[in-house]
């Protein structure tokens, strides 16, 4: 008999060369039992001097999600991603009303008129899901039983599959687990370049 | 100057009111100049001298004046206005660098496709990215780029096809440009009558060359469509993330080197060449540039085919600190002719240091140095030396406002 209460379960994600990795995507899903959905959310995806903030955006299949354009500038948002394919045009001071993913999948955002601009939208059909922290760790509360936790980053060169892991979280309130790239991250984009200039 | 100032500022003010609706972007801007110059006066005040200003303007100097002009027209099309003013030297001060239409679809499956009608530069540089094809490197443009900015623009329709391969999962974007265009049939007449500058003077649309009556470019006209056949370009792209573009273009204006204009009867110059350049950005500001242009340009007159191959590269370091930019080129030039007792050889190299402070969205100070040393057997026939050293300063305090400039 188990009992009733979760656990901790921290992921650490790492660099090849061991340092910590912020901003990875770490997700989990129960591998035994009913599967369980996080719940939809309404989420926030703006446009700052000519950028997307945030530049990755999890959320769970069925979410909602808003693009308010900050900018004086107007925008014209895209995808052309399989997960979700539109097009909004965002002029100043004109709200749009917000776009609903029901897809999971990659979702990668541009802007027709600032070619430079470039974000992610992660839809994701997983029990628990976020971002790693500055330290490159992220936790979960979870029930005891076995999990498969997977890690997603959008310059990943290394193959999402093969970074996966399966662990069980048993009695302990606390489970642990590091993945480790194998491959180094592409290059981040350069955030210090003036917007003025010719991408 | 004062008067030119003013003229030209009352100028670019009434055509901002003008334009200016709710939906439209706009930027005005007045680039004024200090100026110390031991230089030869420039090929605008029919001399030879290689930088944009001679030992003559040395004081305060008109640097641009310049209004821009962005309007959406619908949800897919833009019609976009360049004017401005560099000082009183051709037939009006207030002229247009570039106005085009620009159709532009959402991406699709992945390619983005772009449509260009009007007066704009060919995809040639990788330096004059800031707006007003200005360079946010140097005030003064390598030697490949200022010959752009002096006689070289399309007058046509250029497409362009991106597969936007960073978007889908792969480390590289790839396109292909091709432009038809007309009116460039004396593009190259600067080459051989005057040789390379490094000047941040653009030769407005339509606009002339010199002084008329003053040798050796007479006032030409650039602009000016004499044969009747199109001329075009063929040009590729590849990208490495926002990290490195490479470009590589095929120039040729298609002239009929032997057709002579039937009312002022100049000759078309056969204006061909071939660019290509890398530039590369990193961490922390620091941005790399080379680039390489070679070609040739030919007139016909009657029994005599004249002929002048030309090349020149640069190479450029920058780094970014915070609002400050510190860079320095290094430019190589040169032009041949084909035929003994034809003028027009020059070889020369030219150093440029520069520093740039950009105070807030609205100031920016520049501080540049240039040195050019070239022979040239132009001004060897004007009854100047055969090799000569031109050194210009310049002290740049340019004031911008517009739409999106907060």
């Amino acid at each position: 008999m188990r009992p009733a209460c979760p656990a901790t379960l921290l992921v650490r994600v790492q660099t090849p060369d061991g340092h910590a990795l912020p901003g990875a995507v770490v997700t989990i899903r129960p591998l035994e039992g009913a599967a369980r959905h996080a719940a939809p959310v309404h989420a926030l995806m703006d446009q700052v001097n000519r950028s997307f903030a945030p530049d990755v955006l999890v959320i769970p299949v069925g979410s909602t999600v808003e693009f308010p354009n900050s900018d004086s500038v107007s925008h014209q948002i895209y995808s052309f991603s399989p997960a979700k394919r539109f097009q909004l045009p965002l002029y100043r001071g004109k709200p749009y009303p917000p776009t609903h993913f029901d897809q999971p999948g990659v979702v990668t955002l541009g802007c027709n008129i600032h070619d430079e601009m470039l974000a992610y939208l992660l839809v994701t059909d997983a029990s628990w899901y976020g971002r790693t922290n500055e330290a490159g760790s992220w936790s979960a509360e979870v029930p005891h039983g076995r999990y498969r936790v997977e890690l997603w980053h959008p310059r990943l060169r290394d193959n999402e599959a093969e970074l996966g892991r399966e662990l069980t979280v048993g009695d302990a309130d606390r489970a642990e687990l590091t993945l480790r790239l194998s491959r180094p991250l592409q290059p981040a984009p350069l955030t210090d370049r003036p917007h003025s200039w010719d991408y | 100057m004062a008067r030119c100032l003013h003229r030209s500022t009352l100028l670019l003010l009434l055509l901002a009111a003008s334009a200016i609706s709710r939906a439209t972007d706009w930027e005005l801007s007045l680039d004024t100049r200090l100026v110390a110059s031991d230089a030869y006066p420039s090929f605008m005040d029919g001399g030879l001298g290689t930088v944009r200003f001679g030992s003559d303007d040395s004081g305060i100097k008109l640097g641009r004046a310049r209004l821009a002009v962005t309007q959406p027209l619908g949800q897919l099309f833009s019609a976009h206005l360049d004017a401005s003013v560099f000082d009183d030297k051709d037939r009006s001060a207030l002229g247009v660098t570039e106005a085009y239409l620009l159709f532009r679809p959402y991406p699709r499956a992945g390619y983005r496709f772009r449509l260009k009608a009007g007066g704009f530069y060919p995809p040639v540089s990788l330096e004059n990215r800031s707006s007003g094809w200005e360079s946010p490197y140097t005030l003064s443009y390598s030697a490949i780029n200022s010959w752009l900015a002096v006689e070289v623009r399309t007058l046509g329709v250029e497409g362009t096809l991106d597969w936007l391969g960073s978007r889908t999962g792969h480390a590289f974007d790839l396109g292909i440009t091709g432009g038809v265009f007309g009116w460039n049939d004396r593009a190259g007449v600067m080459i051989a009558t005057s040789g390379f500058v490094l000047t941040d003077r653009q030769t407005p649309l339509f606009g002339r060359l010199g002084q008329p009556g003053v040798p050796p470019l007479n006032g030409a006209e650039p602009f000016m469509e004499i044969d009747h056949r199109a001329g075009a370009y063929l040009g590729v792209e590849a990208r490495y993330f926002d990290r490195a573009v490479l470009r590589v273009l095929r120039y040729d204006n298609r002239g009929d080197p032997s057709a002579p204009d039937t009312v002022s009867h100049v000759l078309t110059w056969e204006t061909r060449f071939t660019s290509a350049g890398l530039r590369i950005e990193a961490e922390h500001g620091w941005t790399a540039i080379v680039q390489w242009l070679g070609g040739d340009t030919t007139i016909a007159p009657p029994s005599l085919t004249l002929n002048w191959p030309f090349q020149s590269t640069f190479g450029l370091l920058s780094k970014r600190f915070g609002r400050s930019t510190l860079s320095a080129r290094y430019d190589r030039f040169a032009v041949q002719t084909n035929a003994p007792g034809v003028y027009g050889a020059q070889d020369g190299h030219a150093w440029t240091a520069a520093y740039m402070f950009e105070a807030n969205a609205h100031w920016r100070f520049a501080l540049e140095w240039v040195r050019v040393t070239s022979s040239s057997e132009n001004r060897e026939e004007q009854g100047g030396p055969p090799l000569a050293n031109e050194t210009q300063w310049q002290l740049a305090i340019r004031y911008a406002l517009g739409s999106s400039i907060r």
